[in-house]
């Protein structure tokens, strides 16, 4: 009898989640798999060699992949800053404006999103090359002599991927912004806080789980996106991505690839960690 | 956002669901006498080279597509034999693939058609009798200059190194060319191998650091046509692209030589239909098919007669009509073992 009841409960729930499951297992869960075994091969120069070692694991700590981690880790705090910087008022006025002003907002930060990044990425180059229409303009009103340097720079990684990232940035703000109590606000002023003082000690302690959620969904992509640094740092500013992604291509070590991108997943899954450890709410990042 | 995610899910579920019974689909016919498999790089052979070949001979060709060598080589090695007839494999993925046994012998008496190839693309370091392979296409990684920029004359790679061309230059993203010209510059070859000498190679390529501004192996032509870049290194085709469109773009030829590739076709070992894929072969050797090509997609043809029927304006492409003895004093870039981590490791330090 409470064998049956048992059954009887966990059959639906099978039928219901199992093409979830099947496809998070042989997908991601599978492949994931393949990827870990790799990282404790090594190669003869061109195919893998199935020969169990750590040396894939001890050269993730070799001083020129260290510069790279760290370049990498500058790039994706100062993304995560200016996205925090751009989003948080963009989000807040969302989050306040009235119908069809809320859905146009909407809009502008969600359509350009339906575009392929790569055609994004693509319309910056042609606005800030040296003879682009940026340059083109200052130099035909006389602000500058001499074409500026805007691309294939640093610089142009970091706006690429502020651009890029910017709505996922927006979208958790947006959540925990609009979940705020007005009220709240109006107390705060009626007990004599001036506005910056209402923003620092109610506004933004009510909203930090947002800014929390869009920080982790803005930090960790970046570390692993390359082709923004192709496209706008021209090739020579690596990041962790380009590194995996040359381990696979050009380099033909797999196995090096595959401990090298199981390094960032265990990374990723330290900092979502200390996101739930720090009180974050999964959902938030969904 | 969930919503959103949902939208996806759903249409990428739809999606592999359609693609699925696709990969399962075996693209050959097996033993089936009239039908080769065909696998080659994308734009490399037009189609209707290809229908005439069908409407000869009622051989029917399937064609699928790769973009690299290394993709290439792990779709022939996974799969059951006769899934490919015919693959085109570049100079060193030539030499790979008979290491490991992937290739069938040619039957050259039934190939008589390659004695329209000029012999000087013939008996290459990679297949040194031509018992694998015969060439395709070629060409060479390219020097371009701006002239209206550059005023000096360029005739060595160690001229790439002055301090005056600070930020100035777009090359391949490739390891291997690049780690590969800097190695010629200092009187070394493109593959080399042992560790002191690629110590000094390194070392030299972190001198060129300050002069490359942009890595870019998907249209490094743009760069030239747009001012952003003044010295070029790149393919053939993307020079001739870049010099039409901008007439200050100019071919110089360094004194070291220039890397080349020479894409070849060869039968991959187990074809089910391999007098078929002879006839093919011979077929895409003859003046006129390779002529044909030719004014579509214009690669450097080392096939003498088809030359002899192109116009002009293949003759006078410079960049894809590249003259032989600058295709003979250059180098292939060839397999390097192990010493491949090396160059890797040369590369992660020179881009960090």
């Amino acid at each position: 009898m409470k064998k049956l009841t048992r059954r009887g409960r966990v059959i639906p729930a099978l039928v219901t989640v199992s093409p979830v499951t099947l496809w998070m297992v042989l997908l991601i869960g599978l492949p994931l798999l393949y990827v870990l075994f790799l990282s404790f091969m090594t190669t003869d120069g061109y195919s893998v060699v199935f020969q169990f070692n750590l040396l894939n694991y001890a050269k993730l700590f070799d001083p020129t992949y260290m510069k790279i981690y760290l370049n990498s880790f500058i790039i994706a705090f100062l993304t995560t800053v200016f996205c925090v910087l751009l989003g948080y008022p963009f989000a807040y006025k969302m989050a306040r404006a009235g119908g069809r002003k809320k859905v146009l907002m909407m809009a502008f930060l969600m359509i350009p999103f339906w575009t392929n990044s790569l055609i994004r990425l693509y319309g910056w180059r042609t606005l800030l090359a040296k003879t682009g229409v940026v340059n083109s303009v200052l130099q035909a009103v006389g602000l500058i002599g001499q074409p500026v340097e805007f691309m294939y720079t640093r610089g142009a990684v970091l706006l690429g991927m502020v651009y890029i990232l910017f709505p996922f940035m927006v979208l958790p703000l947006y959540a925990a912004i609009e979940k705020l109590d007005w009220s709240l606000l109006e107390a705060s002023s009626d007990l004599g806080a001036r506005r910056a003082r209402t923003f620092a000690k109610v506004t933004l302690p009510l909203t930090s789980s947002g800014i929390f959620a869009g920080a982790i969904m803005v930090f960790i992509p970046t570390l692993g996106i390359f082709f923004v640094s192709d496209i706008m740092g021209g090739g020579s500013q690596q990041l962790i991505g380009n590194l995996i992604q040359t381990q696979f291509n050009a380099g033909n070590n797999w196995p090096l690839g595959s401990a090298l991108s199981i390094g960032l997943i265990v990374l990723t899954l330290l900092l979502v960690g200390v996101y739930r450890v720090s009180g974050g709410k999964m959902e938030d990042l969904v | 956002m969930k919503k959103i995610i949902g939208v996806i899910l759903a249409a990428v579920t739809a999606a592999s669901l359609l693609l699925l019974p696709g990969c399962a689909q075996k693209t050959g016919a097996g033993a089936d006498a009239g039908t080769i498999n065909l696998y080659i790089w994308t734009e490399y052979l037009p189609q209707p080279v290809i229908d005439e070949f069908t409407k000869e001979t009622g051989i029917k060709v399937n064609v699928s597509m790769y973009s690299d060598n290394e993709e290439m080589l792990s779709k022939v090695k996974s799969s059951s034999p006769g899934t490919y007839d015919i693959v085109v494999p570049s100079d060193y993925m030539v030499a790979n693939m008979i290491q490991q046994g992937l290739l069938e012998k040619l039957d050259l008496s039934k190939i008589p058609n390659l004695s329209n190839i000029d012999p000087s693309y013939l008996k290459q370091s990679f297949d040194p009798a031509n018992e694998y392979s015969v060439p395709y296409r070629g060409g060479v990684c390219e020097l371009v200059v701006n002239k209206s920029v550059v005023t000096e004359d360029i005739t060595s790679y160690t001229q790439l190194f002055d301090s005056e061309y600070a930020n100035s230059i777009v090359a391949l993203d490739d390891f291997r060319i690049i780690a590969g010209i800097v190695a010629m510059s200092l009187g070394y070859s493109a593959n080399e191998t042992d560790p002191a000498v690629l110590q000094k190679v390194g070392d030299r390529l972190m001198d060129l650091k300050g002069n490359i501004k942009i890595l870019d192996s998907d249209s490094p032509k743009t760069s030239m046509i747009n001012g952003e870049a003044s010295i070029g290194l790149m393919w053939n085709a993307e020079a001739s692209l870049a010099m039409k469109d901008n007439p200050d773009v100019k071919l110089v030829y360094p004194r070291e030589g220039n890397t080349l590739f020479l894409d070849n076709l060869c039968i991959v070992k187990g074809s089910k239909n391999i007098d078929a894929a002879e006839k093919f072969l011979n077929y895409i050797l003859d003046a006129k098919a390779s002529a044909e090509i030719s004014k579509v997609y214009p690669y450097l043809n080392p096939n003498t007669a088809a030359v002899a029927l192109l116009g002009d304006d293949y003759k006078n492409d410079e960049a894809a009509n590249i003259p032989s003895e600058i295709f003979a004093k250059g180098q292939y870039i060839e397999n390097v073992d192990k010493a491949i981590d090396t160059y890797n490791d040369m590369w992660a330090k020179f881009t960090s």
